[in-house]
C-alpha cells in the first residue's frame, strides 16, 4: 500500500510539471491565440540554464556551477523570458500555423544546440548530478517526493492564482479580445503587438520554469528530454481538458498523463510479456483512441472555458 | 465541474485497483523490465525483448529464483525519458521488483538511475546503454550494471591497433551521439598514452544527404589516417567522400561498420587497407547454446545488437538473487558481483546450466558464469570488459584479422589507465 501510495505521489509530481506547462500554453493559445509548437524548446531552456546553474562542478563542462536551487529557479525564468522576448521580436507579427511553424522550428534547433554544445550541456552524455532541493533533509525517495509535491503544489497554486487574477483584468480581457477580433480591439486603441508580446513571454517563462522543475526533480538532463513529443502531449492536455480555463488545464495535465501511466499499467496486466511487443503497440492506439473520445463527448474539453461574457451581463 | 471530478477519481481509483492486485503475493518473484517497445528504437527492440523473454523462459525451466517461479513484468518507454521513468517507478514502488532491467537509450536510463533506482536501492542492469557518465560519476551509488562493454574497450583496442600499425596522425570523425563522443574521449586518452596523435576531431549529424563540408575540414589537417565513429548508412557517404577528395585509405571504423551494406556500399575494392574493432563474441558451447535455443523458440538468427547482452542481463540477474542472502537491492547489488567468482565452478547458458549452478549455490560453491557474450565479470563501476577483434575485409569478404584476448585486454587497461 505504501508502493502505491509513494507511486501515486511520484506521478502527482509529474502532473504537477506538466500542470506548468499547460498553464503557460493556456496563456498563450488559450487565452491570446497564439500557436505556439515549440513549447518544448522554452522547456528546455529553463531545463538547461538550471543544470548548468546548479550541477556539481565537474572540470570538463563550462557551466556546472553549484549554485543554489532558488537561483537556478529565477534564473531558468529569466533567461527562458529573454529568449521568448528575443523569439517574439522575430515572430510575433506571424499568425496561426505560421507562429506554429516557426516556433517548431526555433524548438528543433534549440534542442540541437543542446546536443551539439557539448562544453556547456554535456552533449548527448546528458548532465548529471543536479542537486535536488534539500535531498539532504528528506533523504528516502517518498519522504523527498512528499516534500517536492508540496513545493510543486504551491509554486502551482500561486500560479493559478496569480493567472485567475490577472486574466480577470483588463489585461486579460484584452487578450481574449485580440483572439476573437483582431482588428476589433486595434480599433479600440489597444496594441494588439505589445499585448501578444507579453502573453507570449510570460506563457514561455512558465514553460521555463516547468523545466528547472523537471530537472531538479529528475537529477538529470540530457537532450532526449525535448523531443517533439513533449509539445504534442502538451497540446493533448490544453485541448483535452478545456482551452481558455486554467482549471482546465491542469485537469487535461491529470487525464492525459493518467490516460499514458494506466494505458500501459492496463497492457501489461492484461497481455503477457511474450506479446509485450504488440501490447505496447495497442497501448499507443489506446492512448490516441482515448483522446478522440474525449474530444467526442466533450468538444469544448473536460472543463471547457466559462461563457461568462461580463460580470454584470446578469444585472 | 463535477463530471470532471467523477473523471479523475474513476482515473485514479482505477490505478489504485489495477495496483493493488499487483502488489500481492511473494511467489512468484517479480522481475522488471523497462525497454522501448515502440517508438523509433522499436525495430531493434523486437530481438531484444524476445531474449529477455528466453532467460526468463531458462530461469523458470532450471528451478527460477529461491525455489519461485519468476514473473517477468516488460513495460514500454516509448523512447521517452517521463514515460520510461513512470514505468521504472511503478515497477519499483508498486510491483515492488528488487531488480530491473533497461533500457536501450541513454537519455531514458539516464534519468531512471538518477530518480527511482539509485534512490530506491533498486539494482538496474542494462543490456544497452553506453553512455560514461552513469557508472563513473558515482551517481548509481553501484547500484547499476550493465552486460554491454562501455566503448572504452572497443576504443582502447582501436588505438593500440593504430599505433601498431605505425599510424601517427590520426583525424576523428564521429557521429556526434554519446555513443560518438565516448568513443572519441577514450580514444584520444588512449591514443596519446600509446604515442599517437588526434591531429583533428569533426562531429557529424547522421541522416544527411551529404558529409563535403565535414570530411573536407578533416582533410585540411593533413592526417596520415582516419577513425570513423559512426553508423553504416551515414559512414559509406563520409568514405566516399573521403576518397574522392584523395584521403588517405587507411581508415580505422567501428563496430557498427562489420557488415556487408557497408563494404558494398563503399566497394569491396577500396576497403582493403581499412580496419575496425568489435566486441569478440567468445566463441564456445554456452554462445553456441544460447544461438541455438533463440532460434529454435523464435524462428529467426540471433544476430542484432543488445541480444546477447540482454539475454545475460537477466541470467546475471537471476543468478544474483539465488546466490543474495534476501530480495533486496542491497543484497542482490553484492551477490552480482559473486556471479563470475574468480575460483568458481564454470557454468553457461541455457536451463542445465542453470539448474546446475542453482545447485552449486545452494552446496555453498562458488560459480563462474560465461554467458551469451562470454565471461561477464564486472569492474568496480559496474561495467564489463571483454575480448575483442580486429576485423578487415579480404576478397569481398569481412575477415578476422587477429583477436585480443581479455589478458592482453586487461594489460592494455592498466597501461592506459596507470
Amino acid at each position: 500500500m505504501t508502493g502505491i501510495f509513494s507511486y501515486l505521489v511520484f506521478f502527482a509530481c509529474v502532473v504537477l510539471i506538466f500542470g506548468v506547462l499547460a498553464l503557460g500554453l493556456n496563456l498563450q493559445w488559450g487565452f491570446t491565440g497564439l500557436f505556439n509548437a515549440g513549447i518544448v524548446g522554452f522547456y528546455a531552456i529553463g531545463a538547461y540554464t538550471h543544470a548548468i546553474l546548479t550541477a556539481a562542478p565537474q572540470p570538463q563542462y563550462l557551466g556546472n556551477l553549484g549554485l543554489p536551487w532558488i537561483v537556478g529557479i529565477l534564473a531558468a525564468m529569466a533567461a527562458t523570458a529573454l529568449a521568448a522576448w528575443v523569439i517574439a521580436l522575430l515572430t510575433i507579427r506571424l499568425r496561426g500555423d505560421y507562429l506554429a511553424i516557426a516556433t517548431f522550428g526555433i524548438a528543433v534547433s534549440i534542442q540541437l544546440v543542446a546536443l551539439n554544445w557539448e562544453a556547456l550541456t554535456g552533449g548527448s552524455q546528458g548532465l548529471s548530478r543536479i542537486p535536488k532541493p534539500l535531498s539532504g533533509v528528506f533523504d528516502t525517495p517518498l519522504a523527498f517526493n512528499l516534500w517536492f509535491l508540496f513545493l510543486l503544489a504551491v509554486i502551482v497554486g500561486g500560479i493559478y492564482v496569480a493567472l485567475e487574477r490577472i486574466l480577470r483584468a483588463p489585461w486579460g480581457r484584452v487578450l481574449r479580445a485580440i483572439r476573437e477580433d483582431e482588428t476589433a480591439a486595434v480599433a479600440l486603441g489597444k496594441s494588439a503587438r505589445r499585448f501578444r508580446l507579453e502573453a507570449f513571454v510570460l506563457g514561455s517563462m512558465l514553460m521555463g520554469l516547468a523545466g528547472a522543475l523537471y530537472v531538479s526533480f529528475i537529477g538529470f538532463v540530457s537532450p532526449f528530454d525535448f523531443l517533439p513529443i513533449v509539445t504534442f502531449q502538451v497540446w493533448a492536455m490544453l485541448i483535452a481538458g478545456g482551452s481558455g480555463n486554467n482549471r482546465g488545464a491542469l485537469i487535461g495535465a491529470l487525464v492525459v498523463w493518467g490516460i499514458w501511466s494506466a494505458s500501459g499499467i492496463a497492457v501489461t496486466k492484461v497481455v503477457p510479456p511474450s506479446h509485450a511487443a504488440q501490447g505496447a503497440a495497442v497501448q499507443v492506439i489506446l492512448i490516441g483512441l482515448l483522446l478522440i473520445l474525449v474530444l467526442l463527448y466533450r468538444p469544448r474539453g473536460l472543463a471547457g472555458e466559462a461563457a461568462v461574457v461580463s460580470r454584470h451581463a446578469a444585472d | 465541474m463535477r463530471g470532471w471530478i467523477r473523471i479523475a477519481v474513476a482515473l485514479a481509483s482505477g490505478l489504485l485497483v489495477c495496483a493493488e492486485a499487483a502488489a500481492q503475493a511473494a511467489c512468484p518473484v517479480k522481475i522488471g523490465g523497462v525497454l522501448p517497445l515502440t517508438g523509433s528504437m522499436a525495430p531493434i527492440t523486437k530481438k531484444i525483448a524476445q531474449a529477455a523473454e528466453l532467460a526468463i523462459d531458462h530461469v523458470n525451466q532450471g528451478g527460477g529464483i529461491k525455489g519461485c517461479p519468476v514473473q517477468f513484468i516488460l513495460r514500454d518507454d516509448q523512447g521517452q525519458p517521463t514515460v520510461g521513468v513512470d514505468a521504472a517507478k511503478y515497477l519499483v514502488e508498486v510491483e515492488r521488483v528488487p531488480a530491473f532491467t533497461g533500457t536501450i537509450s541513454s537519455g531514458v536510463t539516464g534519468p531512471i538511475i538518477s530518480s527511482v533506482t539509485a534512490p530506491s536501492k533498486v539494482v538496474q542492469i542494462t543490456c544497452c546503454s553506453t553512455a560514461s557518465p552513469f557508472t563513473l560519476d558515482g551517481r548509481s551509488a553501484g547500484y547499476f550494471f550493465r552486460t554491454i562493454p562501455t566503448s572504452k574497450t572497443q576504443a582502447y583496442a582501436t588505438a593500440s591497433e593504430t599505433t601498431k600499425r605505425g599510424l601517427k596522425k590520426t583525424a576523428v570523425i564521429y557521429v556526434n551521439t554519446d555513443f560518438g563522443t565516448d568513443m572519441l574521449r577514450f580514444y584520444k586518452a588512449a591514443l596519446t598514452k600509446l604515442g599517437g596523435e588526434i591531429v583533428i576531431e569533426v562531429p557529424y549529424n547522421d541522416n544527411q544527404a551529404s558529409y563535403r563540408a565535414e570530411v573536407s575540414k578533416a582533410l585540411a589537417a593533413k592526417p596520415e589516417s582516419m577513425l570513423l565513429i559512426g553508423f553504416p548508412k551515414d559512414a559509406v557517404t563520409i568514405v566516399r567522400e573521403w576518397l574522392s577528395l584523395g584521403g588517405p585509405r587507411t581508415i580505422a571504423l567501428n563496430n557498427s561498420m562489420r557488415t556487408m551494406d557497408f563494404v558494398n556500399g563503399v566497394g569491396a575494392k577500396f576497403v582493403e587497407d581499412f580496419f575496425g574493432m568489435d566486441n569478440a563474441q567468445v566463441a564456445g558451447p554456452q554462445v553456441d547454446a544460447f544461438n541455438k535455443a533463440f532460434e529454435e523458440k523464435f524462428k529467426a538468427d540471433s544476430k542484432g545488437p543488445g541480444v546477447h547482452t540482454q539475454y545475460d542481463a537477466l541470467m546475471v540477474m537471476a543468478l544474483a538473487m539465488n546466490i543474495a542472502k534476501d530480495l533486496t537491492g542491497p543484497s542482490i547489488k553484492d551477490a552480482v558481483r559473486l556471479v563470475h567468482a574468480p575460483n568458481g565452478t564454470p557454468v553457461g547458458t541455457g536451463p542445465g546450466e542453470f539448474k546446475k549452478a542453482l545447485e552449486l549455490i545452494k552446496a555453498g560453491k562458488p560459480i563462474k558464469y560465461f554467458g551469451a557474450t562470454g565471461p561477464i565479470e564486472f569492474d568496480a563501476n559496474g561495467d564489463v570488459t571483454g575480448p575483442a577483434l580486429v576485423w578487415k575485409v579480404k576478397d569481398g569478404q569481412i575477415v578476422t584479422d587477429r583477436t585480443i584476448t581479455i589478458e592482453e585486454m586487461q594489460a592494455l587497461f592498466r597501461r592506459i589507465e596507470n
